[in-house]
Protein backbone atom coordinates (compact mmCIF):
# COMPACT_ATOMS: atom_id res chain seq x y z
CA UNK A 1 0.00 0.00 0.00
CA UNK A 2 1.39 3.77 -0.60
CA UNK A 3 2.33 5.39 2.17
CA UNK A 4 1.10 9.02 2.02
CA UNK A 5 3.86 12.28 3.48
CA UNK A 6 2.35 15.25 4.22
CA UNK A 7 4.81 18.35 3.46
CA UNK A 8 4.14 21.34 5.05
CA UNK A 9 6.26 24.82 3.70
CA UNK A 10 5.51 28.25 3.05
CA UNK A 11 7.87 27.94 0.40
CA UNK A 12 6.85 26.44 -2.71
CA UNK A 13 10.60 25.58 -3.51
CA UNK A 14 11.01 23.80 -0.63
CA UNK A 15 8.00 21.59 -1.04
CA UNK A 16 8.94 20.82 -4.80
CA UNK A 17 12.29 19.34 -3.41
CA UNK A 18 10.57 17.41 -0.45
CA UNK A 19 8.20 16.38 -3.09
CA UNK A 20 10.85 15.46 -5.67
CA UNK A 21 12.66 13.09 -2.93
CA UNK A 22 9.86 11.65 -1.85
CA UNK A 23 8.12 10.72 -5.08
CA UNK A 24 11.44 8.96 -6.35
CA UNK A 25 10.78 6.49 -3.45
CA UNK A 26 7.22 5.93 -4.05
CA UNK A 27 5.72 7.61 -1.34
CA UNK A 28 2.18 9.49 -2.21
CA UNK A 29 2.79 13.25 -1.22
CA UNK A 30 0.33 15.74 -0.48
CA UNK A 31 1.41 19.95 0.21
CA UNK A 32 0.22 22.14 2.85
CA UNK A 33 1.34 25.72 2.60
CA UNK A 34 1.44 26.36 6.19
CA UNK A 35 0.60 24.68 9.83
CA UNK A 36 -3.21 25.75 9.85
CA UNK A 37 -3.92 23.83 6.10
CA UNK A 38 -1.83 21.13 7.21
CA UNK A 39 -4.07 20.90 10.60
CA UNK A 40 -7.46 21.37 8.51
CA UNK A 41 -5.93 18.45 5.92
CA UNK A 42 -5.51 16.28 8.82
CA UNK A 43 -8.44 16.75 10.95
CA UNK A 44 -9.94 15.43 7.81
CA UNK A 45 -7.94 12.87 5.95
CA UNK A 46 -5.32 10.59 7.48
CA UNK A 47 -1.36 10.59 6.57
CA UNK A 48 1.27 8.41 7.59
CA UNK A 49 3.75 11.21 8.10
CA UNK A 50 4.26 14.51 8.22
CA UNK A 51 7.58 16.65 7.23
CA UNK A 52 6.86 20.28 8.64
CA UNK A 53 8.78 23.34 8.30
CA UNK A 54 9.14 25.64 11.71
CA UNK A 55 9.16 29.13 10.90
CA UNK A 56 5.28 29.61 8.39
CA UNK A 57 2.81 32.48 8.24
CA UNK A 58 -0.97 31.37 10.31
CA UNK A 59 0.69 28.08 11.58
CA UNK A 60 4.31 27.24 12.97
CA UNK A 61 5.35 23.65 12.81
CA UNK A 62 5.82 23.61 16.59
CA UNK A 63 2.07 24.00 16.94
CA UNK A 64 1.61 22.20 14.54
CA UNK A 65 2.88 19.12 15.94
CA UNK A 66 1.35 19.89 19.35
CA UNK A 67 -2.12 19.96 17.79
CA UNK A 68 -1.47 16.97 15.78
CA UNK A 69 -0.73 14.87 19.03
CA UNK A 70 -4.15 16.22 20.57
CA UNK A 71 -5.69 14.63 17.57
CA UNK A 72 -6.10 10.86 18.52
CA UNK A 73 -5.26 9.72 15.36
CA UNK A 74 -1.98 11.31 15.27
CA UNK A 75 -0.86 10.50 18.02
CA UNK A 76 1.70 7.99 17.09
CA UNK A 77 1.98 9.48 13.20
CA UNK A 78 5.77 10.01 13.23
CA UNK A 79 6.44 14.03 13.02
CA UNK A 80 9.48 15.50 11.82
CA UNK A 81 10.35 19.20 11.82
CA UNK A 82 12.97 20.18 8.93
CA UNK A 83 13.65 23.39 8.99
CA UNK A 84 16.70 26.62 9.11
CA UNK A 85 16.28 26.77 12.54
CA UNK A 86 19.39 24.88 14.57
CA UNK A 87 19.63 26.22 17.72
CA UNK A 88 18.88 23.62 20.47
CA UNK A 89 16.52 25.64 21.78
CA UNK A 90 14.12 25.51 19.62
CA UNK A 91 14.89 21.78 18.74
CA UNK A 92 13.69 21.11 22.18
CA UNK A 93 10.56 23.14 21.64
CA UNK A 94 9.83 20.99 19.44
CA UNK A 95 10.55 17.90 21.29
CA UNK A 96 8.51 19.33 24.08
CA UNK A 97 5.48 19.61 21.06
CA UNK A 98 5.99 15.89 20.34
CA UNK A 99 7.69 16.05 17.68
CA UNK A 100 9.57 12.79 16.33
CA UNK A 101 13.13 14.78 14.57
CA UNK A 102 14.62 17.75 13.69
CA UNK A 103 16.27 17.92 10.41
CA UNK A 104 18.41 20.94 9.63
CA UNK A 105 18.08 22.50 5.39
CA UNK A 106 19.51 21.78 3.54
CA UNK A 107 18.72 18.25 3.79
CA UNK A 108 20.22 15.26 2.47
CA UNK A 109 17.97 12.80 0.01
CA UNK A 110 19.47 9.89 0.79
CA UNK A 111 19.39 10.26 4.91
CA UNK A 112 16.15 11.57 4.73
CA UNK A 113 14.92 8.37 2.77
CA UNK A 114 16.76 5.98 5.17
CA UNK A 115 15.36 7.94 8.40
CA UNK A 116 11.43 8.00 6.69
CA UNK A 117 12.34 4.25 5.97
CA UNK A 118 13.35 3.58 9.65
CA UNK A 119 9.96 5.36 10.97
CA UNK A 120 7.17 3.64 8.47
CA UNK B 1 17.47 50.18 -10.33
CA UNK B 2 20.40 52.89 -10.75
CA UNK B 3 23.72 50.96 -12.22
CA UNK B 4 26.74 53.73 -11.99
CA UNK B 5 29.87 53.29 -13.50
CA UNK B 6 32.72 54.62 -11.90
CA UNK B 7 32.06 58.06 -11.23
CA UNK B 8 35.43 59.31 -10.90
CA UNK B 9 38.32 58.71 -13.57
CA UNK B 10 40.71 55.50 -11.85
CA UNK B 11 38.53 53.46 -9.26
CA UNK B 12 40.10 53.17 -6.07
CA UNK B 13 39.88 49.96 -4.90
CA UNK B 14 36.42 48.91 -2.93
CA UNK B 15 37.87 49.74 0.54
CA UNK B 16 38.63 53.55 -0.68
CA UNK B 17 35.80 55.28 0.50
CA UNK B 18 35.05 53.50 3.68
CA UNK B 19 36.04 55.98 6.46
CA UNK B 20 36.00 53.62 9.55
CA UNK B 21 35.33 56.63 12.25
CA UNK B 22 31.65 58.23 12.48
CA UNK B 23 30.98 61.65 13.09
CA UNK B 24 30.97 62.01 17.15
CA UNK B 25 32.13 58.39 17.62
CA UNK B 26 28.18 57.31 17.05
CA UNK B 27 27.60 53.99 17.12
CA UNK B 28 25.48 51.29 14.91
CA UNK B 29 22.04 50.53 16.22
CA UNK B 30 22.67 46.91 17.70
CA UNK B 31 22.78 44.41 15.02
CA UNK B 32 20.26 41.23 15.69
CA UNK B 33 21.71 38.84 17.84
CA UNK B 34 22.48 36.09 14.89
CA UNK B 35 24.55 38.95 12.89
CA UNK B 36 27.04 39.82 15.42
CA UNK B 37 29.81 38.65 13.68
CA UNK B 38 28.72 40.17 10.56
CA UNK B 39 31.66 43.42 10.10
CA UNK B 40 30.10 46.90 10.53
CA UNK B 41 31.61 50.36 9.32
CA UNK B 42 30.78 54.00 8.76
CA UNK B 43 31.01 54.54 5.12
CA UNK B 44 31.21 58.29 4.96
CA UNK B 45 30.05 58.17 1.14
CA UNK B 46 26.95 57.82 2.30
CA UNK B 47 26.96 59.30 5.84
CA UNK B 48 25.50 56.00 7.36
CA UNK B 49 27.15 52.59 8.66
CA UNK B 50 27.05 49.55 6.40
CA UNK B 51 27.25 45.64 7.27
CA UNK B 52 29.80 44.58 5.00
CA UNK B 53 29.07 41.11 3.56
CA UNK B 54 31.56 38.25 2.59
CA UNK B 55 30.89 35.34 0.23
CA UNK B 56 28.29 33.04 2.41
CA UNK B 57 27.07 35.62 4.84
CA UNK B 58 23.54 37.50 4.91
CA UNK B 59 22.66 40.05 7.12
CA UNK B 60 18.57 42.00 7.99
CA UNK B 61 17.97 45.11 9.75
CA UNK B 62 15.22 47.21 11.02
CA UNK B 63 17.42 50.42 10.89
CA UNK B 64 18.34 52.78 8.67
CA UNK B 65 21.18 51.57 7.59
CA UNK B 66 23.34 50.09 4.00
CA UNK B 67 24.49 46.79 3.56
CA UNK B 68 26.83 46.49 1.17
CA UNK B 69 29.15 44.04 -0.56
CA UNK B 70 31.18 43.42 -3.73
CA UNK B 71 30.16 40.27 -6.11
CA UNK B 72 31.98 38.64 -8.89
CA UNK B 73 30.25 35.55 -9.98
CA UNK B 74 28.01 35.18 -6.92
CA UNK B 75 24.52 36.82 -6.25
CA UNK B 76 22.54 38.41 -4.17
CA UNK B 77 19.19 39.08 -3.43
CA UNK B 78 17.87 42.17 -1.73
CA UNK B 79 15.09 41.58 -0.07
CA UNK B 80 12.31 43.69 2.14
CA UNK B 81 8.93 44.02 3.25
CA UNK B 82 8.02 46.98 1.82
CA UNK B 83 5.62 48.10 4.51
CA UNK B 84 7.78 47.82 6.94
CA UNK B 85 11.24 48.63 5.66
CA UNK B 86 12.72 45.98 7.13
CA UNK B 87 15.08 43.95 5.01
CA UNK B 88 18.12 42.24 3.96
CA UNK B 89 20.58 40.92 1.64
CA UNK B 90 22.81 37.80 1.41
CA UNK B 91 25.77 37.12 -0.81
CA UNK B 92 26.25 32.94 -2.15
CA UNK B 93 27.02 31.12 -5.12
CA UNK B 94 25.64 27.23 -5.22
CA UNK B 95 28.22 24.84 -5.13
CA UNK B 96 29.25 22.75 -7.80
CA UNK B 97 27.28 19.28 -8.12
CA UNK B 98 29.64 16.52 -6.66
CA UNK B 99 28.69 12.98 -6.15
CA UNK B 100 25.27 14.28 -4.59
CA UNK B 101 23.73 15.96 -8.13
CA UNK B 102 21.83 15.74 -10.88
CA UNK B 103 22.67 12.16 -11.84
CA UNK B 104 20.73 11.03 -9.19
CA UNK B 105 17.87 13.43 -8.32
CA UNK B 106 17.37 15.41 -10.99
CA UNK B 107 18.38 19.16 -10.95
CA UNK B 108 14.94 20.33 -9.61
CA UNK B 109 16.32 18.57 -6.65
CA UNK B 110 20.30 18.50 -6.88
CA UNK B 111 22.84 19.52 -3.83
CA UNK B 112 23.35 22.86 -5.33
CA UNK B 113 19.64 23.59 -5.85
CA UNK B 114 19.34 22.94 -1.77
CA UNK B 115 21.88 24.73 -0.77
CA UNK B 116 20.81 27.84 -2.67
CA UNK B 117 16.90 27.47 -1.46
CA UNK B 118 18.22 27.63 2.05
CA UNK B 119 20.76 30.61 1.17
CA UNK B 120 17.03 32.33 -0.15
CA UNK B 121 15.28 30.89 2.98
CA UNK B 122 17.51 32.02 5.72
CA UNK B 123 17.16 35.66 4.65
CA UNK B 124 13.86 35.86 3.95
CA UNK B 125 12.72 33.98 7.30
CA UNK B 126 14.82 36.31 9.22
CA UNK B 127 12.67 39.42 7.67
CA UNK B 128 9.19 37.22 8.17
CA UNK B 129 10.56 36.99 12.16
CA UNK B 130 10.88 40.60 12.15
CA UNK B 131 6.93 40.68 10.79
CA UNK B 132 7.51 40.89 7.83
CA UNK B 133 4.67 39.43 4.89
CA UNK B 134 5.72 37.00 1.81
CA UNK B 135 3.11 39.03 -0.08
CA UNK B 136 5.10 42.15 0.81
CA UNK B 137 8.39 41.59 -0.11
CA UNK B 138 9.79 43.00 -2.67
CA UNK B 139 12.97 41.70 -4.26
CA UNK B 140 16.24 43.27 -6.51
CA UNK B 141 18.95 40.35 -7.44
CA UNK B 142 22.28 41.58 -8.79
CA UNK B 143 24.95 39.82 -9.53
CA UNK B 144 25.93 36.36 -11.97
CA UNK B 145 29.17 38.07 -13.69
CA UNK B 146 31.19 35.82 -15.77
CA UNK B 147 34.71 36.74 -13.35
CA UNK B 148 36.11 33.15 -12.72
CA UNK B 149 36.85 33.18 -16.89
CA UNK B 150 39.41 30.09 -16.46
CA UNK B 151 35.97 27.58 -14.92
CA UNK B 152 34.39 25.86 -17.44
CA UNK B 153 31.51 26.09 -16.33
CA UNK B 154 29.80 30.02 -16.03
CA UNK B 155 29.15 29.83 -12.35
CA UNK B 156 28.00 33.01 -12.57
CA UNK B 157 25.14 31.97 -15.13
CA UNK B 158 24.36 28.99 -12.60
CA UNK B 159 23.71 31.13 -9.99
CA UNK B 160 21.29 33.83 -12.23
CA UNK B 161 19.50 30.74 -13.30
CA UNK B 162 19.03 29.27 -9.67
CA UNK B 163 18.02 32.89 -8.54
CA UNK B 164 15.55 33.73 -11.29
CA UNK B 165 14.29 30.46 -10.75
CA UNK B 166 13.84 30.07 -7.32
CA UNK B 167 11.97 33.95 -7.45
CA UNK B 168 9.54 32.70 -10.11
CA UNK B 169 8.71 29.85 -8.16
CA UNK B 170 8.07 31.55 -4.84
CA UNK B 171 6.00 34.27 -6.93
CA UNK B 172 7.92 36.97 -5.47
CA UNK B 173 7.72 40.49 -7.17
CA UNK B 174 11.23 41.06 -8.61
CA UNK B 175 11.55 44.73 -8.80
CA UNK B 176 14.51 45.51 -10.75
CA UNK B 177 17.79 42.95 -11.24
CA UNK B 178 21.20 43.60 -12.61
CA UNK B 179 22.73 40.33 -13.54
CA UNK B 180 25.23 38.84 -15.85
CA UNK B 181 27.81 40.38 -18.14
CA UNK B 182 31.69 40.12 -17.08
CA UNK B 183 32.20 42.48 -14.37
CA UNK B 184 32.17 42.42 -10.88
CA UNK B 185 29.90 45.02 -9.26
CA UNK B 186 29.85 46.81 -5.81
CA UNK B 187 26.51 46.74 -4.44
CA UNK B 188 24.92 49.11 -1.54
CA UNK B 189 21.83 48.57 -0.52
CA UNK B 190 18.72 50.24 1.94
CA UNK B 191 16.85 47.85 2.97
CA UNK B 192 14.19 51.05 4.73
CA UNK B 193 13.75 52.34 1.18
CA UNK B 194 14.37 49.90 -0.91
CA UNK B 195 17.29 51.70 -2.90
CA UNK B 196 19.98 49.96 -4.44
CA UNK B 197 22.88 51.53 -6.58
CA UNK B 198 25.75 48.65 -8.35
CA UNK B 199 28.22 50.49 -9.54
CA UNK B 200 30.27 47.93 -12.06
CA UNK B 201 34.12 47.81 -11.23
CA UNK B 202 34.86 47.92 -15.44
CA UNK B 203 38.60 48.89 -14.11
CA UNK B 204 39.96 45.41 -15.13
CA UNK B 205 40.02 42.42 -13.46
CA UNK B 206 40.38 42.06 -9.35
CA UNK B 207 42.06 39.20 -8.51
CA UNK B 208 42.02 39.30 -4.87
CA UNK B 209 37.67 38.94 -5.73
CA UNK B 210 38.42 35.94 -8.06
CA UNK B 211 40.65 34.89 -5.36
CA UNK B 212 38.02 35.23 -2.44
CA UNK B 213 35.34 33.23 -4.84
CA UNK B 214 37.71 30.40 -5.64
CA UNK B 215 38.31 29.93 -2.12
CA UNK B 216 34.41 30.20 -1.06
CA UNK B 217 33.64 27.93 -3.93
CA UNK B 218 36.11 25.26 -2.95
CA UNK B 219 35.35 25.93 0.95
CA UNK B 220 31.26 24.64 -0.77
CA UNK B 221 32.45 21.44 -2.31
CA UNK B 222 34.77 20.33 0.22
CA UNK B 223 32.22 20.24 3.42
CA UNK B 224 28.85 18.26 2.65
CA UNK B 225 26.70 21.00 2.79
CA UNK B 226 23.75 18.99 4.37
CA UNK B 227 22.87 18.25 7.73
CA UNK B 228 22.16 15.41 9.89
CA UNK B 229 18.83 13.86 10.59
CA UNK B 230 18.45 13.55 14.31
CA UNK B 231 15.72 11.74 16.29
CA UNK B 232 14.44 12.66 19.30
Amino acid sequence: MTRTIMTVDDSTSMRQMVKATLQSAGYGVVEAADGQEALDYARENSVDLVISDVNMPRMDGITLVHELRALSTYRLTPLLLLTTESSQEKKMEGKRAGATGWIVKPFNPTQLLATLQKLL
Amino acid sequence: MVTRKSVSAGHTGIHGKLGRVAPNDAQPEPALPQFEHISRYWDSEHSTFTARLLPGEYYVTRHPEMISTVLGSCVSACIRDSRLGYGGMNHFMLPLDGSLGQSVWGSANSAATRYGNVAMERLINDILKLGGRRENLEIKLVGGGRVLAEMTTDIGARNIDFVRAYVAAEGFKVLGEDLGDIFPRKVVYFPQTGRIRVRKLVSGRDESLAARERQYLQQLDAKPVENEVELF
